[in-house]
């Protein structure tokens, strides 16, 4: 079942990409198809993480949330970022600090780290287990709990909904 | 001082040299006879926009024959002098999760891609050596993220085999079905509309195969560096 699913959605993905590139034509469609079919098939056994996307009416409602949530942490991240710079003072506290999450699916995990990395001032290094190994300009402290809550919760908690 | 002297001297000779090939370069206002046959001829018996596929596939189709056999030789070579022979087998971190999951995700897109440049090689800029390499990086791109991923290596052979043998037979059909002195002519099949997929005869048939055989032959050299160390 999760294969199906699986399959449906990086189908769903790679026509995506083919008509983005081409155009909605009758015989793009064709071709478009029978490649996205193929290559869905041969990379079935690696597409399989596509198969934790849950599909329901409260995860796409997150899905779309998701993307203006990352967007306005990424605004207020690198107007952050940009005061550090500017200011002659420069107040940067830079280390590697570790928090804690709880998402157990690979993609999510995968969404979460880069969704981290991209915006300014944290970076993650390492994903080990449960734990992430975060680069930070300014550490605020090197507790977990605390870390986690300023860095890792406000991506999480939507991506739970939609990963698990 | 003397030496100044001299390269002073031997930059003057160079300029000497070139300087009537600068002085007598004037920018051409029309086509030599040849180049105009090609593009007119691209147009009106083809029906195809991209007139350097016109030539590459159709005009000097032999040529890309004969480089597709070239292709494969290299990669032959290649492959064989770089299989490791010694036993000792490489060690190799597994990489970190992020890394195999962001390029599971990404190889798939990256030969969708790679499979849209050479089926549109007719229409846009790029066509099967261009599409073959874009789809053989995709799976560069697994074998360097994930450490246990291995493709069928039957797979890949038989994509290679089908793909030459496509070529060749494409190339008689032309023979077949309009005359003795049509090889690789592609105007056995319609020639369809004007900017369309299915268009120009057998030329996006052709540049596929031709694509699909660089991406599998590329792949195979890759997957001869990656299992080097065993056997």
């Amino acid at each position: 079942m999760r294969r199906v699913k699986a399959f449906i959605i990086s189908y769903l993905i790679l026509m995506g990409l083919w008509l983005i590139l081409t155009g909605f034509y009758y015989d793009e469609l064709i071709v478009g198809s029978v490649t996205a079919i193929l290559v869905s098939l041969v990379f079935s056994n690696k597409l399989v993480i596509l198969g934790d996307f849950r599909i329901n009416p409260k995860s796409l409602y997150c899905s779309v949330r998701y993307i203006f949530v990352f967007l306005i942490e990424l605004i207020k991240s690198s107007i952050d970022v940009a005061g550090r710079v500017l200011s002659p003072t420069l107040p940067i506290n830079p280390g590697i600090v570790k928090v804690r999450t709880k998402l157990k699916s690979g993609i999510g995990r995968t969404i979460l780290a880069n969704s981290i990395t991209l915006t300014p001032g944290t970076m993650t290094v390492e994903i080990r287990d449960e734990f992430l190994y975060i680069h930070w300009i300014d550490i605020k402290t090197d507790d977990i709990d605390t870390a986690t809550e300023a860095i890792v919760s406000k991506f999480e908690r939507h991506l739970e909904v939609i990963f698990g | 001082m003397i030496k100044y002297l001299l390269t002073f001297l031997a930059l003057l000779g160079i300029g000497y040299m070139f300087f009537p090939l600068v002085m007598e370069f004037s920018t051409p206002t029309r086509l030599n006879p040849l180049a105009e046959a090609y593009v007119s001829s691209s147009v009106n018996d083809l029906n195809m926009p991209n007139v350097v596929t016109a030539i590459v596939v159709s005009y000097r189709g032999l040529d890309t024959l004969g480089e597709v056999t070239v292709l494969f030789l290299a990669t032959a070579g290649v492959g064989f002098l770089l299989r490791k022979r010694n036993h000792e087998a490489i060690f190799r971190r597994q990489g970190s999760e992020i890394l195999r999951i962001g390029a599971s995700f990404l190889a798939p897109l990256i030969i969708v891609f790679g499979v849209y440049i050479f089926t549109h090689g007719h229409l846009s800029p790029g066509g099967g050596f261009q599409g073959g390499v874009v789809m053989a990086s995709g799976i560069l791109l697994m074998v360097l993220a994930c450490k246990e991923f291995s493709f069928s290596h039957n797979l890949i052979h038989f994509v290679e085999s089908l793909s030459g043998v496509g070529y060749v037979l494409m190339a008689l059909t032309g023979l077949l079905l309009i005359g003795f002195d049509s090889f690789l002519d592609p105007r056995f099949l319609p020639k369809g509309e004007w900017l369309s997929l299915f268009s120009s005869g057998a030329v996006p048939i052709i540049y596929s195969l031709i694509g699909l055989k660089v991406g599998s032959e590329l792949s195979s050299v890759i997957d001869s560096m990656q299992t080097g160390g065993e056997k």
